[in-house]
């Protein structure tokens, strides 16, 4: 059989997941909504900002939203591109992943080092009044940290989605505060990944004293509900409630449900010839888990992490709505909510555009992880 | 049953002691602590101190001792039931949290009891119309009710049909009227049942979700049985095989799985009783946070973890007495 045929004939566990994932439109298009929200976070910037995107004034060309990006405005702007770069050449990749994984890596920590050096332009004056002879605004021609004349305006065709108590517009606030709600559920899930796979994997690998102890403590911890651990975590610990602070914290208290399904399903995948005779060969054990183990895990963790990340957001947001959320200039939807609840009485549009957001976001995610559930299930193999 | 029991509480031995642990180093391994003792407290943060309640944090902390020696005089005070005194009114924690007790188990028993309700029959339905547009349409609502936060659902309903501009039909805020306390005894369960609606519907949707899930799955495991298809082939009509045959198996495991809404059920507790000013279990945690009221936070975490474990232990006792199969031995 030549190598064409084999294509043809040969589908990949990837590839039938996907095919499976794709086939079902509510997972399809929620992957596509979360896309789309990841596209609008990274050009957040661009969608409602106070300073031009291009201006012509005295003959000179300028370009004013630049200095004022903060370097996590850079970090989306640079690596949503640069992660759809990686995706769409990754099979490139599989021929040399070594080079390419430290040409990554390189570009990564070199847009780490010039940020560490970047300090934006705080520059409280705006563009929409100041006069030029060309120029190019966002549509949404408002910062999400400015204050404005008019408080508590309804949505209108000046502000889309109304102002708040200080007049800030709560569209812009909406825009920029997508970055911050989207980043805490990946990085907090990532987090609750990577302490859940390894604890989850060491108690289903080795048995015996490590999985008595990681399952008592995953007792222990589920004990606890986790919105209260949170609160409690954060309020001892309030030095000041930075994002990576309370990526962490969401982190560190949500990744029980990992741990017990990765230790059950190396309890259950060890238990077959292929880890033996991969141990028969002369596999260490941390070849065995990471390179047998785990990619025969990967579907129900994949689908167990997408969960999470729903599960992520709506904990920031339940955060912030109690006031143990984000400083206070950073914008995030749950942040709006915190304010909508001190003026429910009148202010509508304060509870219902941030809800929206959140539930169109925490519904896609739900999607995506139902149809991965069905897409991994291997009751489907047959099909 | 009675080994296994016997067995299971001996069990629940070291996970209690990892509660108290566990509650007991998050408040000691704070940097917050050390921190108000060097007088960061300002008038400010409202956490301005006297000489007096240093001493008490000291005192409280046992800064002067190890942290084991610490830790045990500590869990020999929780044994003997002292929860030791709050900061803010110098009551027994213990009091301050059974007084509130009442009014939390109470919203959120009914919530789970109205979800159980709903979500049965919706989940079934679901089950039996596999795949059809019924089918569908209820799985879309249920991911979309569970999609909405709780809490952005209470500030729409408090807007729209509780003395917001729109209807004005159910009270806004609080457990009870200003008056209740000269109502009546129907009166003041009428108002005190006007007050619960809101909070206990934001409560009751997101379980509502999660259990339907949970039926309509077991129910669709319990109809690919094959005691159900012995069922039909005997000849029993549809409506018999579902409600008799299928039903009552497929009801085991969503028994059971009350214990799993516990916890979220607290931390929306903890929300929904911050929005509607009800003083509960959640309310008290939300204060006693804000007024860095530690043996009330402390003693709050352990009693809610420890109700949770009691929970755990509840569900799988009731998993062995409605399933006669699971023996245990």
């Amino acid at each position: 059989m030549n190598d064409a045929a084999h294509e043809i004939y040969h589908e990949s566990y990837a590839q039938r997941i996907w095919r499976h994932f794709y086939a079902d439109s509510f997972a399809r298009n929620g992957l596509r909504v979360i896309v789309a929200l990841f596209i609008i976070a990274a050009l957040a910037p661009f969608l409602a900002n106070s300073h031009a995107i291009i201006r012509v004034a005295d003959g000179r060309v300028t370009f004013p939203i630049f200095p004022s990006l903060e370097p996590i405005e850079w970090r989306f702007l640079l690596y949503v591109p640069l992660a759809t770069l990686v995706y769409f050449f990754r099979k490139r990749f599989s021929h040399r992943p070594g080079i390419h994984f430290l040409s990554i890596i390189g570009i990564v920590a070199l847009i780490e080092i010039v940020l560490a050096f970047h300090h934006p332009v705080n520059d409280p004056t705006n563009d929409r009044d100041r006069p030029a002879s060309f120029k190019l605004m966002p549509p949404i021609p408002y910062s999400p940290i400015e204050s404005g004349p008019d408080a508590f305006s309804p949505p209108s065709w000046k502000h889309p989605c109304g102002t708040d108590s200080t007049g800030r517009d709560i569209a812009a606030r909406m825009l920029h505060g997508a970055r911050t709600s989207l980043s805490i559920g990946f990085v907090a899930q990532s987090i609750a990944l990577l302490v859940g796979v390894t604890l989850g994997g060491l108690a289903g690998y080795y048995r015996g004293w490590i999985d008595i102890g990681v399952c008592r403590f995953i007792e222990i911890m589920d004990c606890f509900p986790p919105l209260l651990l949170i609160l409690v975590a954060i309020s001892l610990f309030e030095s000041q409630n930075n994002m990576f602070y309370i990526m962490a914290v969401i982190g560190l208290t949500s990744w029980t449900g990992l741990a017990r399904l990765v230790r059950g399903e190396f309890l259950r995948l060890s238990s077959q010839p292929f880890p033996q005779a991969a141990q028969a060969l002369g596999a260490g054990d941390f070849r065995v888990i990471v390179r047998h183990l785990l990619p025969n895990a990967l579907g129900p963790i994949l689908v167990s992490a997408t969960f999470g990340v729903a599960s992520a957001i709506l904990i920031e947001s339940s955060l912030s709505f109690l006031g143990f959320g984000m400083q206070a200039p950073t914008p995030s939807w749950g942040d709006i909510l915190n304010d909508a609840n001190r003026y429910i009485d009148f202010a509508w549009w304060l509870a219902f555009f941030p809800g929206l957001a959140i539930l169109i976001t925490i519904m896609s995610y739900n999607f995506v992880g139902e149809g991965l559930r069905d897409a991994v299930d291997p009751r489907l193999k047959v099909k | 049953m009675t080994t296994y029991l016997i067995r299971r509480l001996f069990l629940m031995i070291p996970t209690l002691f990892g509660i108290t642990l566990l509650t007991f180093l998050l408040l000691r391994l704070s940097p917050v602590n050390p921190a108000l003792l060097r007088g960061a407290g300002t008038a400010e943060n409202g956490r301005a101190m006297t000489a007096e309640q240093r001493e008490e944090m000291i005192k409280f902390y046992d800064l002067d001792k190890t942290p084991l020696v610490a830790y045990f005089d500590w869990l020999g005070k929780v044994l003997r039931g002292d929860l030791s005194d709050s900061f803010v009114d110098n009551r027994p924690v213990i009091e301050r949290i059974t007084e509130r007790m009442g009014l939390t188990l109470s919203i959120t028993g009914s919530a789970l009891i109205i979800s159980y309700l709903v979500a049965i029959p919706v989940g079934v339905l679901a089950a039996v119309k596999r795949g059809q547009l019924i089918d569908r349409s209820i799985s879309f609502a249920v991911f979309l009710l569970y999609s909405i936060p709780s809490f952005c659902a209470a500030l729409l309903l408090i807007f729209f049909v509780a003395g917001g501009d729109y209807l004005n039909l159910l009270p806004m805020y609080g457990a009870g009227s200003v008056d209740a306390s000269v109502m009546g005894p129907f009166a003041w369960l009428w108002d005190r049942i006007l007050h619960m609606i809101l909070p206990v519907i934001c409560l009751t949707y997101g379980s509502l979700a999660s259990i339907s899930r949970y039926s309509r799955v077991s129910m669709l495991d319990a109809l690919g049985q094959d005691f159900v298809r012995t069922a039909r082939a005997k000849g029993l009509s549809e409506r018999l095989v579902i409600m008799r045959h299928a039903l009552r198996n497929a009801l085991i495991p969503i028994i059971t799985i009350f214990t799993l809404e516990i916890p979220g059920l607290i931390s929306g507790a903890v929300i929904i009783e911050s929005i509607f000013t009800l003083p509960g279990m959640g309310q008290l945690m939300f204060q006693s946070i804000d007024a860095g009221d530690y043996p009330v936070i402390m003693g709050l975490t352990l009693i809610i973890a420890i109700v949770t474990l009691v929970s755990y232990l509840l569900a799988d006792i009731l998993y062995a007495v409605v399933d006669p199969r699971i023996t245990y031995e």
